[in-house]
């Protein structure tokens, strides 16, 4: 299909377009007589309005009057009629194609090597809700679509200036998905956008059905724990990214845009944190931080004291400590890796299964399992209420549970086998391989390390948003 | 370009010096601080050379400072291996051979890690590291406050006199050699960058020995590692030990601290060698070991070790600066 140009006979025409299109069923094609000229009206099924189509479309083409040849025809609906307010044309089979794809309606007439397309998409999609993955209370409650277009709308919506821009373009051998790439043209880098376009290029995949797809493109290749891209399901926090100078990508058909580069102390910001009072804010953000650390060490910490520093704890604490493990038949190791490992598989159960399965799922879990576990004694209370707070404090930030319930059981290994001690060797390794995650010379621990004072304005404390306002705070800042 | 900060490199380095504290035998008196204090200040006179050079690149020279790394580097795997029984690091077999041997191996593990991911994410880990460390050493430090005893300033005695003191603290002074390295590869002006190491190096030192000796300064005699045994008997709470925290620095700034040898040998050795780029970090690691191997007997405070700290301090960096105006003058000639 490669270059083919669109041959100018109707009827030869739409048998070839039917061969390309291996005579596929949602290819409609609708032969009438327009202005004299024998014309056919070509789209694709469920991909546009029927209302559109009809009252734009066929209505005002239908009721042309007489022209001499196909030429004057198409030149009359290029001048004087307003079908849509997309109209663009296609010379070969591969435009053609992209086109009827993507929704457009496209008009064909006989004697004619070229084709005039109309937007007239109005294909089923799910509407704007409320994001599902980023809770909010005080911001805004629309969230991104699988539509592409609707969600460069909700951003232009939002940033209502010329230096905002999007470029949409086409990636994917097979599946054709538009993309669209969003920076502020005077904020942005220029290397930052010249390296990520050069990123994009490498792309050389069939199909694009998700962020996972696009991400490993625009992240580093070494082996990082944490990704150096991130993700955002709400249109105003990706606009407050824009701002400070990064660069989004949105892909139809998914929900959610990429976002870079990204920061590992931006997993702790939510845009709440600037609607309450900057000590409150403050306040929460290093709630996060601690519950960011409880969750990862929490039950290696508990595993390596009762195991090997049972000096570090009290003597009422070790006391209770030990009357509620003598009980347990189980190693502390066995017991905390049983516990995490049971939770995990509860947890993908209630995710993968139907809704209202996924109920029951916690209703056995919570109530029978773990109640009959600690009474029959198999496991003790205090590890089991020192796993849950660990599992709850993840949630906390839910951005990083990926890495964060790998790095438990790691951390857990580690205690097991060598105590504290492990654990420090593990967060030796842990932090340098957190150290050395950057992407396009943005290192993901700034501005903690390399060290950039003003900018814990916005991470170790939430500043007022009028000191924030003055500080005009790019991304650029921290690149090295 | 693989590229520090200032913070970065001295972090690297003070945590070096900790780590040498750390393991510091021997006892420790006024007179040992004054001797180390006055030792670092003459360290930064001595300094001017490297300074002014602003880091060593010639091949030459850099022959040295890869065989002193290795060989302070395997000094500081050395005596982590002699420092652990004392730090108690509770692996069930961690006080036989084989258990010692696991231990020296997961570190030196790890070292290879940390060591592969590059000076640049090796330098941003060492600002986290020392801060982590000084919050730790500040803890101990201030529980020691409960136990202090100004009498100790006077009772504890080390039995060397000011200039075998001056001449310990460059013994612990090892980072000089990686002070020499990583400086051509620090951002800004060499003379804040030195200065700024010095500082820090002799805040950490008062701290560190101070303590020692107002906490331990009674039990010096009996005690093989001062700086351990402060930290063991500075307990805040009377009803629980808090050893373990010490425990975490120990082994935070014993991964880091032969970790920054591995890594600044592995530069030279890509400086040395450029097309010798896959296994430079392993190699070092390992002759790292080998060295350890050797000089385990070797106590951390010798004259030797001092020598060679004033050497790579001072001496290569002078004689280099001597060839470079030789060299500029028959240029001109």
């Amino acid at each position: 299909m490669e270059n083919m140009k669109i041959i100018p006979d109707l009827k030869q025409n739409i048998e070839k377009i039917r061969e390309l299109a291996g005579n596929s069923s949602d290819i409609l094609v609708n032969e009438f007589c327009a202005g004299g000229i024998h014309c056919a009206l070509l789209c694709c099924e469920g991909m546009l309005s029927i209302s559109i189509i009809t009252e734009l479309v066929l209505e005002p083409i239908t009721h042309i009057p007489q022209k001499k040849d196909v030429q004057s025809l198409f030149q009359h609906i290029q001048d004087n009629l307003l079908l849509s307010t997309d109209r663009p044309t296609a010379n070969e089979y591969k435009t053609l194609f992209r086109l009827l794809h993507s929704g457009f309606a496209v008009l064909l007439g006989d004697g004619m090597d070229m084709a005039l397309a109309f937007g007239v998409q109005g294909y089923f999609s799910r509407g704007i809700q409320e994001p599902s993955s980023e809770g909010n209370i005080m911001g805004a409650h629309e969230g991104f679509t699988e539509n592409v277009r609707t969600n460069m709308s909700q951003l232009r919506r939002r940033m209502k200036t010329p230096q905002f821009v999007m470029e949409l373009f086409v990636k994917g051998e097979k599946s054709k998905t538009d993309m669209c790439l969003c920076y502020m043209k005077d904020r942005v880098p220029a290397e930052l956008m010249k390296k990520i376009r050069s990123s994009l290029d490498s792309i050389e995949l069939e199909s694009i059905l998700s962020t996972g797809y696009i991400q490993p493109f625009v992240e580093s290749n070494r082996f990082e724990l944490f990704s150096s891209t991130g993700t955002t399901e709400r249109p105003d926090v990706l606009c407050s990214k824009l701002i400070e100078g990064r660069v989004a990508i949105l892909i139809d058909g998914v929900p959610f845009a990429i976002v870079i580069p990204k920061l590992f102390c931006e997993s702790f910001q939510t845009l709440d944190d600037y609607s309450f009072k900057p000590y409150y804010s403050t306040f929460i953000r290093w709630i996060k931080y601690g519950a960011f650390v409880i969750s990862i060490l929490l039950p290696a910490v508990y595993a390596a004291i009762v195991m090997y520093h049972p000096e570090l704890l009290n003597s009422t604490l070790l006391m209770l400590l030990v009357e509620s493990e003598k009980k347990a038949p189980l190693s502390i190791i066995t017991e905390v890796m049983g516990v995490l490992l049971m939770y995990e598989v509860i947890r993908e159960a209630g995710i993968r299964l139907p809704k209202p399965v996924g109920g029951a799922v916690s209703i056995v879990s919570g109530l029978i399992i773990g109640d009959a576990a600690v009474n029959s004694g198999l496991i003790s209370t205090p590890l089991l209420t020192i796993t849950a707070l660990a599992v709850i404090s993840g949630f906390v930030v839910p951005e990083l549970n990926a890495p964060t319930t790998v790095l438990r059981f790691a951390f857990l290994a580690a205690a097991g086998l060598f105590g504290l001690f492990g654990i420090s060797l593990l967060a030796c390794a842990v932090l340098v391989n957190v150290c050395a995650t950057e992407d396009y010379g943005f290192p993901y621990t700034a501005p903690l390390s390399p060290f950039t004072g003003k900018g814990l304005g916005d991470t170790a404390v939430r500043s007022g948003i009028k000191k924030m306002q003055n500080r005009g705070f790019t991304v650029e800042e921290y690149h090295e | 370009m693989n590229e520090i900060t200032r913070g970065q490199l001295a972090a690297m380095l003070l945590i070096t010096d900790a780590f040498a504290l750390f393991c510091f035998t021997g006892s420790i008196s006024l007179i040992t601080v004054a001797g180390l204090s006055a030792g670092i200040l003459f360290q930064l006179l001595l300094a001017a050379p490297l300074i002014k050079l602003g880091g060593i690149r010639e091949k030459s020279a850099l022959i040295f400072y890869l065989v002193y790394l290795i060989m302070w580097g395997g000094l500081l795997l050395g005596m982590q291996w002699k420092t652990s029984k004392h730090i108690y690091i509770p692996y069930e077999n961690s006080a036989g051979i084989w258990g010692k041997l696991l231990i020296s191996g997961v570190i030196a593990l790890v070292c290879l890690y940390i060591s592969s991911a590059g000076i640049k994410a090796m330098g941003r880990a060492s600002v986290i590291a020392a801060f982590i460390g000084a919050v730790c050493i500040m803890i101990a430090a201030v529980s020691g406050i409960a136990h202090l005893n100004i009498e100790n300033l006077t009772r504890a005695e080390s039995g060397r006199t000011l200039t075998e003191e001056l001449i310990t603290g460059f013994a612990l002074s090892g980072g000089t050699g990686s002070l020499a390295i990583l400086l051509g590869i620090t951002k800004g002006n060499s003379n804040k960058n030195v200065l700024t190491y010095f500082i820090g190096k002799a805040i950490l030192t008062a701290v560190v020995t101070l303590t020692a000796v107002l906490v331990a300064g009674g039990i010096m005699e009996i005690t093989d590692f001062p700086v351990v045994a402060a930290a063991q008997v500075s307990q805040p709470f009377s009803s629980q030990r808090i050893d373990s925290l010490f425990l975490i620095v120990f082994a935070i700034f014993a991964v880091f601290s032969i970790a920054v040898q591995t890594t600044a040998s592995a530069y030279i050795f890509g400086e040395l060698f450029p097309k010798f780029v896959k296994f430079r970090t392993s190699v070092s690691l390992l002759l790292i070991i080998g060295a350890a191997f050797l000089l385990w007997k070797v106590p951390l405070n010798s004259g030797i070790i001092g020598a060679g700290a004033a050497a790579a301090l001072f001496a290569v960096p002078l004689a280099v600066l001597i060839c470079k105006h030789f060299i500029s003058q028959k240029g001109r000639a």
